[in-house]
């Protein structure tokens, strides 16, 4: 990995598409011991902490609330994209979008603007989410409430045919991937960017071929690249092998939170991860098994954010 | 209300899928809008360990984790065992003519009770029936339809013929082989409407359980299905060579799509295995492509098209070449290969004249292969 190197402040906010791909794409891991319960329950003061340092780290010297109104302005509609496919083992844990949104409050954006949501109303309560679809504080819902769902017409990109929920098509005007950080059978690794696999009526139409090139197309569509704001991965509980499916000998309490302005290279840091977890446990890497992450350096290719090792600074910082 | 909302969800369904006789209109009472989705073991399946699955219907072989469901959507790991999450859950039902199918030496003239649930094996770029084909169960309207509930619609509405169809029946196996089986006590006959992409084991018990099955071959190279279909070819002749050597009878559709699997060496490769591999008897369709779904950038195919991929048949042998989607052409009759005369003759879906008695031409006695009333 690439040296740690000046930070500067973030003027302006990141849009992607004055994503400067000529530039390192700094990750920052901020770890905490102990942060996950005996039952697995993150401690909430102390994940306030790791986001506050991870913002802090990506910002430079300045003050997290800064890099979040670069970020997001106050008025836009903010879509927390979580991924509870994995039940209450192994889902984006209710506590860390919890986390993240009070520090969205404190920055200036307001409760009503945040919007935690993914496919359906019952994987949120399975995972542990309590569904709220008023107009006041933070609402949590899934693209099966009833009248929105996905959209009539098609977004058709590249190999992309798709319909995407009305979520993040219509009410969503900056995109959070709060994704969590999985082995996965056919992909190697899904993390934030797979996560809108998510937003889409046929995911399951993009597995071939390890999801390749398929999540990095589905990442280009204008629904999320123009709206992709920041990923952050939790990687508190991360399975390492034979994901997606909660395995617990093959979950790992890592006790880590991901955060880069960068898409491609926040999933390749939780590859780099997934396969130190594996080399420590005796399993083969991905690419021997065939699964290695391919669509990663397909996104590079379409400048989506930076794949190569040597174009990546990963900052790890123990709290 | 529920009259209301079943004919709501037929003809949506239906907006999509067809536009034959319009939605059946039945005893509303016997039906329940649902949005619950089935929970029927599926068929076909292998465990593994770790509550890992691979399901075996199909040549994608997909390998799913606990939660996780196949290529088609339909079919989910619910904790170590496979389900069907579509048995009995009709998305579509209509009542069709047979010819709409198309199936043109198959009871000419008899409706059709016509079902489908969500779902499909491939991706396809022209998909006509990509509303109900591309989505999840759970992503449109659907109603409780078991297969006794089925077979006694068709009897109820003077169908003898149950077809599987609209989207892809493979998908819906499971349900598609019970009502069959229904409905072939109660005297039915069953007609499934696929791409073929299907494995042997499979496919070899649905034949039995089966009249006649028809096979969208939709190109003739490898290239074509991996980049329109998400595919492969080889299961797909693999099928139709079972299904020939079968007892049951089997048509093929070949969608002529401009540019794309229109050029006469595929054609003449195509209609040369038919002739060698399955023989000249066996119908071929060229149906007309236009612009639809993933594939609206090309033309529909001009009718000059289909005469060309007609005459390559024909000089590859074959008997019986019919040319679809083009209301009026005189490629939609079928001629005695041996005396030339009009045998049947079809305007749009209406059996106009039928001049077959006991599998006969009557005019030359030749033997016409079929099955007909």
């Amino acid at each position: 990995m690439g040296e740690i190197q000046l930070l500067h402040t973030l003027t302006t906010a990141p849009m992607n598409s004055t994503f400067n791909l000529m530039a390192n794409s700094r990750v920052i891991i901020v770890r905490k011991k102990g942060i996950l319960s005996p039952n697995r329950i993150p401690d909430l003061n102390s994940l306030i902490c790791m986001f506050k340092r991870g913002f802090s780290l990506l910002n430079g010297p300045g003050d997290y609330k800064i890099f979040l109104r670069n970020l997001l302005k106050p008025d836009d509609q903010i879509g927390i994209k979580i991924n509870t496919l994995g039940g209450k083992s192994l889902s984006t844990r209710p506590e860390v979008p919890q986390a993240l949104a009070s520090l969205l409050i404190e920055s200036g954006i307001p409760s009503k603007n945040i919007i935690i949501w993914d496919r359906t109303n019952r994987e949120l309560k399975t995972a542990g989410y309590r569904l709220n679809m008023n107009n006041k504080g933070i609402k949590i819902f899934g693209t099966d409430s009833r009248g929105l769902g996905y959209e009539q017409g098609l977004t058709s990109h590249l190999n992309i045919g798709s319909r995407f929920s009305s979520i993040q098509s219509r009410i969503v005007t900056a995109s959070i991937s709060l994704a969590i950080v999985k082995d996965h059978g056919l992909a190697g690794v899904t993390a934030g960017m797979k996560n809108y696999f998510g937003a889409i009526h046929n995911p399951n139409k993009y597995h071939d071929s390890n999801c390749n090139p398929f999540v990095a197309e589905l990442f280009s569509t204008d629904p999320i690249w123009k709206k992709h704001r920041i990923s952050i991965l939790d990687a508190l509980l991360l399975q390492y092998h034979r994901g997606p499916a909660y395995h617990t000998q093959w979950a790992a309490e890592y006790g880590a939170l991901i955060f880069s302005l960068d898409p491609v290279a926040a999933d390749f840091a939780s590859w780099q991860i997934i396969e130190e977890l594996r080399s420590a446990k005796g399993l083969p890497t991905l690419k021997e098994e065939g699964r290695e992450p391919v669509y990663l350096k397909t996104a590079e290719k379409m400048e989506l954010g930076n794949a190569s090792p040597a174009d990546i600074n990963i900052i790890k910082e123990e709290i | 209300m529920k009259r209301r909302k079943f004919i709501k969800i037929s003809a949506a369904a239906g907006s999509a899928a067809c536009s034959g006789l319009g939605p059946v209109l039945m005893d509303l009472d016997a039906f329940q809008t649902s949005y619950d989705l089935s929970r029927v073991e599926a068929n076909f399946y292998k465990k593994h360990p770790d509550r890992e699955i691979e399901c075996v219907l199909c040549p994608r072989f997909c390998k799913l984790g606990d939660k996780e469901r196949g290529y088609c959507g339909v079919r989910e790991n619910i904790n170590g065992t496979y389900y069907t999450l579509v048995y009995g859950k009709a998305c579509s039902i209509h009542v069709d003519p047979i010819e709409k199918k198309p199936l043109f030496h198959f009871l000419p003239g008899t409706p059709t009770l016509s079902i489908a649930t969500a779902g499909c094996n491939v991706n396809c770029k022209f998909c006509q029936n990509w509303e109900i084909s591309q989505v999840r169960p759970e992503q449109i309207n659907h109603i409780d339809f078991p297969p006794d509930k089925v077979v006694n619609s068709a009897q109820k509405y003077n169908c003898p013929i149950i077809a599987y169809t609209y989207s892809e029946p493979v998908v819906f196996y499971e349900y598609m082989y019970d009502t069959s089986l229904n409905a072939r006590k109660k005297g039915l006959k069953n007609v499934v409407i696929t791409g073929g992409h299907i494995n042997p084991e499979p496919l070899e018990e649905l034949i039995q359980a089966v009249d006649a099955i028809k096979i969208d071959l939709k190109a003739f190279t490898q290239d074509f299905y991996t980049k329109y279909v998400r595919g492969e070819l080889k299961p797909v002749l693999e099928a139709i060579k079972i299904i020939a050597s079968s007892s049951i009878w089997l048509e093929i559709v070949y969608l002529v799509i401009p540019t794309l699997n229109d050029n006469s060496k595929e054609l003449r490769d195509m209609c040369l295995w038919i002739a060698n591999e399955i023989g000249p008897e066996v119908p071929l369709h060229f149906s007309r492509f236009h612009p639809h779904y993933l594939l609206k950038n090309l033309p529909s195919t001009p009718v000059s098209t289909l005469e060309k991929a007609a005459d390559i048949a024909g000089k590859a042998g074959l008997n019986y070449i019919y040319i679809g989607n083009v209301p009026g052409h005189k490629a939609e009759n079928t001629y005695c290969p041996k005396c030339k005369n009009i045998i049947i003759q079809r305007q749009g879906y209406i059996i106009a004249k039928f001049k077959i008695k006991n599998g006969r031409c009557t005019y030359c006695n030749n033997r016409i292969p079929g099955v007909w009333i």
